[in-house]
């Protein structure tokens, strides 16, 4: 008995350790943003006479990070809601109907869910300036369309799978009931299928969110997203920790609140999309 | 997909889908959104990228397949130039470097938290959150966050090597090592034909903290699989801990440890954030991985037109891509169906 209780009392000691290891670069990170930079110097981790300030984001914010933020809900926000509409209806037709070079469509769309990206990124800039799509606000459209091609693959990958779901018997009742297709993917499919869709449109939103190659290459300075910001803020010879940390804390943040309120969806949905591979 | 054929010529033939016309029309609704985008904005430039990968070219002036007076063919001697540089090489040692350390530590570290988090009665989810977090953290900003762990004045790291007296250097021959300068010169084990180059540790050490949190995802998914049955009837027969995990377990886990393996080994040979943020491959090209490399030839050494041997490295670093995960894309399309 009393051997069983030791051995709790270690198992509970070494994940509090680790835990705590794992949260130490966050800490690191939050703690740096909240205090001025020579103060920092110390020792982040040392509170003799610390004081506590949002004068960092203040300053971060006004000098250009107000400006990030915004071009990264643009393009996240409008990245998702294409990926998810034409992800789903594409994923009831690969489901529900049958097309000519089907299984060729879908074996490729799922190749990208492999292939890295810079497959494609060289091209890309000649090819949007031959679009038009490398001036001004049409950056944005620009991109929030590589990111569909680029998340259409995981988009049919994981909503299938929450598709395939909606019981047989259901669909067949609808049809009796002369339904379409169209009518049985808005009232049924959908609709069941809602927490598929939260779980994708969450894995997709912290993708899009994080992602840094695609902007760095793709777009000019004031359509880039707040990784872009970072990345160029960062760099050993400017001593300025101090907004580069808040600009971290802030593009961390919505993610963050995204996956805090809707943990149990993203975590179904990398479950749907790690062990059905 | 034959009982949709039977349902729909039953009840629907106007909007059947066994292949006629108006079916498969309405099905090209459907996918046509999809698709669209992914043709333009995927499929195009993957072909681009192939093709212009035989042609010499730079993004001032771009190989464009409409315009002939574009075109500068030269074979395969991008491939031949790509192959033949010490660069690339470099490049590629690095690369390896990520390819081997990188997935062992995230399946080793994940396999062990989450068994550990397995075992308890209480809290699990609490614990499980402190690695997942880090997951949805941008690599950029883990990036920026390790620099600061890694600052040789005030980092968490370089102060508690300080502090706790576990300060050391060695040269031992072909090995230097010292627990310092961890981002410009941590030490290096040199094998005459190539170098091991620790800066490359660092850097993964930030990769993997980010990372691990998936595994610990799947591994969990693993063990809630384990039947109660196996893990009581090992108990009655007085298996001790270790045991257990060795004997039942690790077999049990083999899926997931597949999965994390693949999916880790996949993150590995794409890297470019993390080492973007935090050495931009330096020192030198110390820690310059292929996705790095080929990020400066087509983006920064923009006068020279280098633009083709990038298109290069993209290809050869996709054929091992899907070569390596061949069996698992399989497997995939396979489920999926």
């Amino acid at each position: 008995m009393r051997s069983a209780r030791l051995r709790m009392l270690v198992l509970y000691l070494g994940l509090v350790v680790f835990a705590l290891l794992w949260l130490v670069p966050v800490m690191t990170a939050f703690m740096t943003s909240i205090r001025p930079l020579d103060e920092i110097r110390g020792g982040w981790w040392n509170f003799d006479g610390a004081t506590f300030t949002l004068d960092n984001y203040a300053r971060a914010w006004d000098q250009g990070l107000s400006s990030f933020v915004l071009n990264t809900f643009v393009i996240t926000l409008g990245s998702v809601a294409v990926t998810v509409a034409a992800g789903a209806l594409a994923t009831y037709a690969f489901i529900h109907l049958t097309f000519r070079f089907q299984r060729l469509w879908f074996f490729l769309l799922i190749t990208t869910m492999i292939v890295p990206i810079q497959l494609i990124l060289i091209p890309l800039l000649p090819w949007f300036r031959t679009l038009g799509l490398d001036q001004g606000a049409m950056q944005f459209v620009g991109i929030i369309l590589v990111h569909t091609g680029f998340g259409a693959g995981w988009a049919v990958f994981m909503l299938s799978s929450f598709f395939r779901e909606v019981p047989k018997e259901m669909l067949e009742a609808g049809q009796i009931d002369g339904a379409g297709h169209w009518a049985q993917f808005r009232r049924l499919v959908l609709p069941l299928a809602m927490p598929g869709l939260v779980s994708f449109a969450i894995i997709d939103f912290i993708f899009v969110w994080n992602d840094l190659l695609l902007a760095l290459t793709l777009l000019q300075r004031d359509f880039q997203p707040i990784q872009v910001g970072l990345a160029n803020l960062q760099s050993p010879h400017l001593a300025q920790q101090d907004l580069v940390s808040a600009g971290a804390i802030l593009a961390i943040l919505p993610p963050l609140v995204l996956f805090a309120a809707l943990n149990r969806y993203y975590v179904r949905g990398l479950f749907a999309g790690g062990t059905k591979g | 997909m034959t009982d949709t054929t039977e349902r729909s010529d039953r009840t629907l033939p106007a909007e059947g889908v066994g292949g006629d016309g108006d079916g498969r029309r309405l099905a090209y609704l459907f996918i046509s959104p999809l698709l669209v985008a992914f043709v333009l904005f995927y499929l195009w430039p993957a072909l681009n990228t192939l093709v212009g990968s035989l042609f010499r070219w730079s993004l001032l002036s771009p190989w464009n397949i409409a315009r002939p007076d574009t075109w500068d063919f030269v074979g395969v001697q991008n491939y031949v130039d790509t192959l033949t540089s010490g660069r690339f090489w470099n490049a590629v040692v690095n690369t390896l470097i990520w390819l081997v350390v990188f997935p062992v530590m995230v399946t080793v570290m994940s396999m062990l938290v989450s068994i550990l988090i397995w075992q308890v009665p209480r809290g699990g989810a609490l614990f499980r959150t402190a690695f997942i977090l880090p997951m949805t953290i941008s690599l950029a900003a883990a990036g920026v966050i390790w620099t600061f762990m890694y600052d040789p004045d005030f980092g968490v790291l370089t102060r508690f090597v300080e502090w706790a007296g576990l300060g050391f250097a060695v040269d031992w021959g072909p090995l230097t090592f010292q627990t310092a300068d961890w981002l410009s010169n941590p030490g290096v084990i040199d094998l005459g034909f190539t170098q091991i180059r620790f800066v490359n540790l660092s850097l993964i050490v930030a990769g993997f903290w980010a990372f691990t949190g998936f595994g610990v995802i799947t591994f969990t998914a693993g063990l809630t699989a384990v039947p109660d049955e196996l893990v009581e009837a090992a108990k009655v027969d007085g298996a001790r801990t270790g045991q257990m995990i060795r004997h039942i377990l690790i077999p049990q886990l083999r899926g997931p440890m597949t999965i994390v393996a693949t999916i880790s080994v996949i993150f590995a040979l794409r890297t470019f954030d993390v080492v973007w943020v935090i050495t931009q491959g330096g020192p030198a090209q110390d820690s310059e991985v292929l996705a790095v490399l080929l990020w400066k030839q087509a983006f920064v050494f923009l006068d020279s037109p280098q633009a083709g041997l990038a298109t290069a490295v993209a290809i050869i670093m996709s054929v091992v891509l899907i070569g390596g995960a061949w069996p698992y894309l399989r497997g995939m399309t396979r489920v999926a169906r």
